[in-house]
């Protein structure tokens, strides 16, 4: 929309490696940008999201489109992507996204531009020095053995498992149920809130079990392991009698994923180019775990890992932009 | 004119050596002012009974009348003083001449134009021009100085901002604010800021002057210098006057005539002299039984036809009040001769009649 | 309800009836509990029957943005255009002030415009502090911008900034509009009153959803968001201010011939200044207040700073950026008092100046601008002298959480088990209709049928479209937070009224814990209390508690010194005199302080959403994560009737109470 245009956020993106760009004028025939028009990039509320959106900006900026970020709600974004305020989200993940994006698809306003070469995984989490008093983890059925050493007043006998959001979906009360834990599933009511208990109580070496993922900063700073659940199925979900529980559905861990962009498919007429890098956008957990801790654990201003990442490795997002 | 009695009757008439009997400015006939709900309905009810009909079935009707059948008529160059106590109706009754209310029913003729019968635009017309009021609260605008409240009717009718800037000046002047353009009202007295609402309301040179209460909210001191000065200002200008006022005294010292409002009734119209010798009812004769009567009566009401070859002490005007000769007349036994413009004899004021007006025993 | 014996026998009469409507009352409401089990709807008819009104809700919206057309141009234009025409001035403002600017000149080269530089900007504001409110207001300005630079925190300040100065007017003037509006016509004020009220007391999340709908992302969006939330006030003011203009003026209006446009302008909007200056300050606060969740819809700045650094849990970043928003809303606050003031102060002393001032910022402003072309190095406050005290705070809060947590703990864990648990429980027990019949008994008796019709009603409407249980958990939530809050607030008031110092103190803490974020300590209070309705209880008291002090202390010092000096004559004992005279004076003000409570307690319970309750808070979270018009807007006013419910209740017992010692 040619409406908002005018107001671009963080332009030291350009500066940072607009020198960069003066030597390495790409030879082929410049067909791009087929359009001044803002492409209009949300920015979500985690991290890895932020990194993965400013990456793939900065080299759209360098192959000379107008990039604004916007700030966006995950699943509140996918309205603007319909309509076309917003063109692309980078990360939308199957293990929370799906849904969501299934119904954006359906609509035909909205495409998805491909795998990120990242995998999404969530589920029941521990630090480390949680084993030592309950040395059956990471095996699920050793859970219920040491439920009492996660029980809070509010839960008790049961152990306490601290969830996502409940937006986040991850059908907790029904693993709960389908496989008899004796947990109570208590939903933080945000990604900080969830971190800050999480913190908390890893500093004081409390015993903790909650809802974590990556790519993500917590299982890098923190010390700790997945539950190992019954490995997902599709069946496990929908069929009952898959499973330890013959009479249940979701007796089983959660899905990993892939993480995709999705955009505005009346994008694709406007910057082909742009849309096929993204397309091409790669990059692998190890890497985003590695920037995702310079920025939430060494304090590195986020711009500035991104910068780095971008003018280290060259080859890899040059490779993205279509040649000719 | 001889006078058979030295109470002679001049209430509804000029007095007589007044050379042209002066025409009618404002008049209203059979003024209603009924609050309610359905003044609609009000008004049909009013004009079934033909203009006329008793408190008792009006309120029978479900209405309260705050004015009722008021006729009166303002001549020019006349002050014409509204009294009455608070919720006679005086407020209402000049709120309705001004049309700021609308009256239920009656009629109202301002310089022989039918103001009923005028448009929105020709009354804001009338009320540019014709018109000036004064409030009892002063109604300065506090965000204007001086001057710019002054000018602030002149600027509203779109005179230019020098033009209205001169105009003010000159008025400031005349009340006596003279220095004080620049200041705000928040930092004028009570009595300074009362003559700035009249400056302003001379601004435009109005025919028409209506005070609503203009001196009630002062002090005792400041309102009888303003009173003073009100009626200087009068003698320079030769307004028509409607003043509104709640203290029989000041209706006394100010007015030519007074219309006594009770209850929405006017009870009385007439001279100072002539509710004082002459209460239309016990109502005006509780206001008039406290008014010091040498104040009020004149040389023409107690003097009595001369007696042939008497030698005078002094001469008198018929309209001299008491207290302006009483020392002459008592320091002689002469009488004093009451003489007409024209140097004609009309009668003679005896020492006894002067000695008991200032004893108040009539 | 007094219940005391009364020695008249009419009073007597009267004592009876009373007891008996509450012994019908009580016996019908046990009635309904034992009935409850039996029929499920009287419990909580969610399961048996929910009127659509969210799905309406929704289509509506939709329809708004997918259908409505006006022929030539649709629904969604006309706010798109509206959108487009706001970020002119937003755009400017952030170009200038942190963003600067390329010009193009010719194909080749670019000219960059720098934004104004800080120093300049600061020397601006201090020297229009220091014209306005004197030497304090100029040291509280370098002290508030100050910190701004030195804590690294300018260049987010600036776009927050930018905003406010975009929103303040769009929200004075349009509340003017409306305010005017209403004041010509009594059927716009009609109308508009109820919706006034909705909109102060629908949480902001609920009408996100729409405006995102409609106006799309970004700042616009936000700054519209913003515009809506902060306009309410100022229409009140503006109908209040006009109506307040005395008759006489009025009259003179009418009788110099005013036209209505000359009324307006000359006569009305002038005179009633001072009361709509009231309304401007509001418009003020209450921007800044909404600048955190404004940033959750894109419009960055100091909102934003503070939500990222508290998703990464950097808590002291939070804090600092915290700070700096609650800076800036007192020295915004504090400038607009002063400026009120002086523009009340004659023209003639201030003209003199005036010309000067123009003169004088201007000058500065171009110089250090030309200065700052020229050496643009000077316009970056360098990096090194930034300071940062984050780690100390995260330090802090580290060091509470390892030595402290266990007392804490406890603290907690009792209060659970023997406060929350069970009042939720009880809460969550009783029957709607008997809640409903209650409230209805209570509002007949304060005032009339019309109130308990009205109050009735609105427990219907929560009942019906299905959110009892989640807004019996709000009331439970809020109901216990304000019992805390006013007593500590109440409390803190009697402190405060003793002296001057002591209110001084109090009504600076007081501003503070309004204006700082509560996202600021919700991420603390998460880390020392767990997730969960303690934590959420926490936070509520904390922002709720500044009425109760502001509204006791005020009540208490405000008292006629004639009441004082009689008691005092009379021989109270300093204790008599508290007990006796002075509190059952100020409780009119107390309960408005209390009422006041109640709307805080109930606007921080989509906040507290954050933290992980099962309200309605949360209801409204999750419809604007999902996008969900209909439910958000619904919740919303489930939200907005509790707190109307208990604001009618309330200003009906005041009322009476009033009338009773016949007070103003």
């Amino acid at each position: 929309m040619p409406i908002f245009n005018s107001i671009r956020r963080a332009r030291p993106a350009l500066a940072a490696s607009a020198a960069l760009l003066a030597l390495t004028v790409p030879a082929v025939a410049q067909d791009y940008p087929e359009s001044d028009r803002t492409i209009r990039m949300t920015i979500n509320d985690w991290t890895g999201q932020e990194v993965t959106t400013r990456l793939m900006g900065g080299v759209l900026e360098e192959m000379g489109y107008d990039v604004e970020y916007v700030q966006a709600d995950y699943l509140a974004q996918f309205t603007g992507l319909e309509s076309g305020d917003l063109t692309v989200a980078m990360e939308i993940w199957e293990t929370t996204g799906k849904d969501a994006l299934d119904a954006a698809l359906e609509t035909g306003d909205v495409i998805d531009l491909g795998e990120t070469g990242m995998e999404a995984i969530e589920e029941w989490w521990y630090p480390a020095y949680v084993k030592e008093e309950c040395p059956g983890l990471p095996d699920w059925e050793a859970l219920n053995e040491c439920s009492e050493l996660f029980a809070s007043p509010m839960t008790s006998p049961n152990g306490r498992y601290l969830g996502g959001p409940v937006t986040w979906g991850g059908f907790d009360e029904e693993r709960v149920e389908a496989l008899g834990l004796d947990f109570e599933v208590v939903h933080a009511g945000t990604d900080a809130a969830l971190m800050a208990e999480v913190r908390s109580a890893y500093q004081r070496e409390e015993p903790i079990i909650a809802w974590i993922y990556a790519p993500h900063w917590a299982p890098i700073q923190y010390e700790g392991e997945w539950v190992e659940f019954p490995e997902y199925t599709e069946e496990c979900y929908e069929d009952p009698s898959w499973g330890p529980n013959p009479d249940a559905t979701h007796d089983c861990g959660k899905p990993r994923g892939w993480i995709k962009p999705a955009a505005w498919a009346g994008g694709e007429e406007v910057w082909p180019a742009a849309y096929e890098a993204i397309r091409n956008f790669t990059i692998d957990n190890e890497q985003m775990g590695t920037l995702i801790g310079k920025i939430d654990l060494d304090g590195m201003p986020l711009q500035a890992a991104v910068d780095e990442w971008l003018s280290e490795n060259e080859d890899t997002w040059q490779a993205w932009i279509p040649q000719g | 004119m001889t006078q058979d009695s030295p109470l002679a009757d001049n209430a509804a008439a000029p007095p007589p050596d007044d050379d042209t009997p002066a025409e009618t400015k404002l008049s209203c006939k059979g003024l209603w002012k009924v609050f309610g709900a359905d003044e609609d309905r009000a008004r049909r009810v009013i004009q079934g009974h033909d203009g006329v009909i008793g408190r008792d079935a009006l309120e029978r009707e479900g209405f309260a009348a705050a004015v009722r059948n008021a006729d009166i008529d303002v001549r020019t160059g006349e002050i014409f003083v509204v009294m009455g106590l608070s919720g006679s109706g005086k407020s209402t009754l000049i709120r309705c001449l001004s049309l700021l209310l609308q009256p239920t029913s009656g009629e109202l003729i301002f310089d022989g134009r039918d103001l009923l019968g005028c448009s929105e635009k020709e009354l804001i017309d009338i009320r540019r021009h014709k018109m000036g009021m004064v409030f009892q609260h002063f109604a300065l605008l506090p965000h204007l100085t001086v001057l710019g409240n002054v000018a602030f009717p002149l600027e509203i009718q779109g005179v230019s901002r020098f033009d209205a800037e001169e105009r003010a000046h000159k008025m400031i002047e005349l009340v006596g604010l003279g220095g004080r353009e620049t200041d705000y009202p928040s930092g004028l007295s009570g009595g300074q800021q009362q003559r700035v609402g009249i400056a302003r309301s001379l601004a435009t040179d109005p025919d028409l002057w209506l005070l609503d209460e203009p001196f009630s909210a002062l002090d005792p001191l400041i309102r009888r210098e303003m009173q003073d000065e009100f009626l200087k200002l009068q003698r320079m200008l030769g307004k028509t006057i409607i003043f509104i006022t709640h203290d029989f005294d000041e209706a006394i010292r100010l007015a030519d005539r007074i219309a006594i409002m009770h209850s929405g009734d006017i009870v009385q119209i007439g001279t100072p002299e002539d509710l004082v010798i002459r209460p239309a009812n016990d109502y005006v004769r509780d206001f008039t039984a406290d008014v010091t009567r040498a104040k009020v009566l004149s040389a023409r009401s107690i003097m009595r036809p001369a007696d042939e070859g008497t030698s005078f002490a002094g001469d008198v005007a018929p309209v001299d009040r008491v207290t302006d000769f009483a020392a002459r007349a008592i320091e002689t036994e002469a009488p004093l001769a009451v003489r007409g413009r024209s140097g004609r004899l009309l009668g003679q004021v005896d020492r006894e009649a002067v000695i008991r007006v200032l004893a108040e025993a009539e | 309800m007094s219940l005391t014996l009364s020695d008249t026998s009419a009073g007597g009469a009267l004592q009876r009836a009373s007891l008996l409507v509450w012994g019908a009352t009580l016996a019908a409401i046990v009635l309904l509990w034992i009935a409850a089990g039996r029929l499920g709807w009287i419990a909580d008819p969610a399961d048996v029957f929910v009127i659509p009104i969210e799905g309406w809700l929704s289509a509506f919206v939709d329809w708004l943005s997918d259908d409505l057309s006006f022929g030539l141009f649709t629904f969604r234009d006309l706010t798109r255009a509206l959108a487009w025409v706001l970020e002119i001035p937003l755009s400017f403002f952030i170009t200038i002030l942190s963003r600067g600017t390329e010009v193009p000149l010719g194909a080749e080269r670019t000219l960059t415009l720098p934004p104004v530089p800080w120093f300049a900007i600061l020397f601006a504001f201090v020297w229009l502090c220091w014209v306005w409110g004197g030497r304090r207001l100029a040291i509280l300005a370098i002290a508030a911008l100050g910190y701004l630079v030195v804590f690294g925190q300018w260049g987010s300040a600036m776009v927050t900034l930018s905003s406010i100065l975009v929103a303040v007017p769009v929200g004075v003037a349009g509340g003017m509009a409306l305010g005017i509006l209403a004041y010509r016509s009594d059927r716009v004020a009609r109308g508009l009153t109820p919706v006034l009220d909705l909109m102060q007391t629908v949480p902001i999340f609920a009408y996100l959803v729409p405006v995102l709908v409609l106006f799309g992302f970004g700042p616009v969006s936000a700054m519209i968001a913003t515009v809506i939330y902060a306009m309410p006030p100022m229409v009140r003011v503006t109908m209040l201010a006009l109506r307040g203009v005395s008759p006489e003026l009025l009259e003179l209006g009418r009788m110099t011939g005013c036209t209505r446009r000359q009324m307006l302008w000359r006569i009305l909007l002038p005179s009633a200044r001072p009361s709509l200056m009231v309304g401007v300050n509001q418009v003020i606060m209450l921007s800044l207040n909404m600048v955190i969740i404004a940033s959750m819809i894109g419009a960055g700045g100091l909102g934003y700073d503070v939500l990222t650094s508290l998703r990464r849990l950097e808590i002291g970043n939070g804090l600092q950026a915290g700070l700096a928003i609650t800076l800036l809303a007192i020295l915004l606050d504090r400038m607009s008092h002063a400026y009120f003031a002086y523009r009340e102060t004659p023209r003639a002393q201030r003209r003199a100046q005036g010309v000067n001032n123009a003169a004088m910022i201007g000058a500065l402003l171009a110089g250090a601008y030309v200065v700052g072309l020229i050496f643009p190095a000077l316009t970056i406050y360098p990096d090194a002298w930034v300071i940062d005290t984050s780690p100390f705070w995260d330090g802090l809060v580290t060091w509470i959480n390892l030595n402290l947590y266990d007392y804490l703990d406890a603290v907690k864990t009792f209060l659970l088990i023997y406060v929350l648990v069970p009042v939720k429980r009880f809460m969550l027990d009783v029957p709607w209709l008997a809640v409903a019949l209650l409230l209805a008994v209570v509002g007949w008796r304060l005032s009339g049928l019309r109130l308990a019709v009205t109050v009735a009603g609105m427990a219907a409407f929560i009942a019906f479209t299905g959110n009892w249980e989640k807004a019996m958990v709000s009331v439970y939530l809020c109901g216990i937070s304000v019992l805390i809050a006013s007593t500590i607030g109440i409390l803190w008031g009697l402190l405060a009224a003793r002296s001057d110092r002591a209110y001084g103190i109090a009504v600076t803490s007081v501003d503070t814990l309004q204006t700082l974020p509560s996202f600021v300590y919700l991420i603390p209070v998460v880390m020392l209390f767990q997730v969960g309705d303690f934590s959420a209880m926490i936070a509520i008291v904390l922002y709720a508690l500044a009425p109760a002090v502001r509204y006791t202390a005020h009540g208490l010092r405000r008292l006629p010194s004639e009441i004082v000096e009689a008691s005092r004559m009379s021989g109270c004992t300093p204790r008599q005199m508290l007990w006796r005279v002075r509190l059952p004076l100020a409780l009119p003000e107390i309960a408005l302080g209390i009422n006041q409570t109640i709307m805080m307690a109930l606007s921080m319970l989509v906040i507290t959403a954050l933290v992980g309750t099962s309200d309605l808070g949360q209801e409204v979270y999750i419809a604007l994560t999902r996008s969900n018009v209909g439910q958000g807007l619904v919740a919303g006013l489930c939200v907005a009737f509790i707190g109307m419910i208990s604001d009618r209740l309330i200003t009906a017992w005041v009322a009476r109470r009033k009338a009773q010692f016949r007070i103003e």
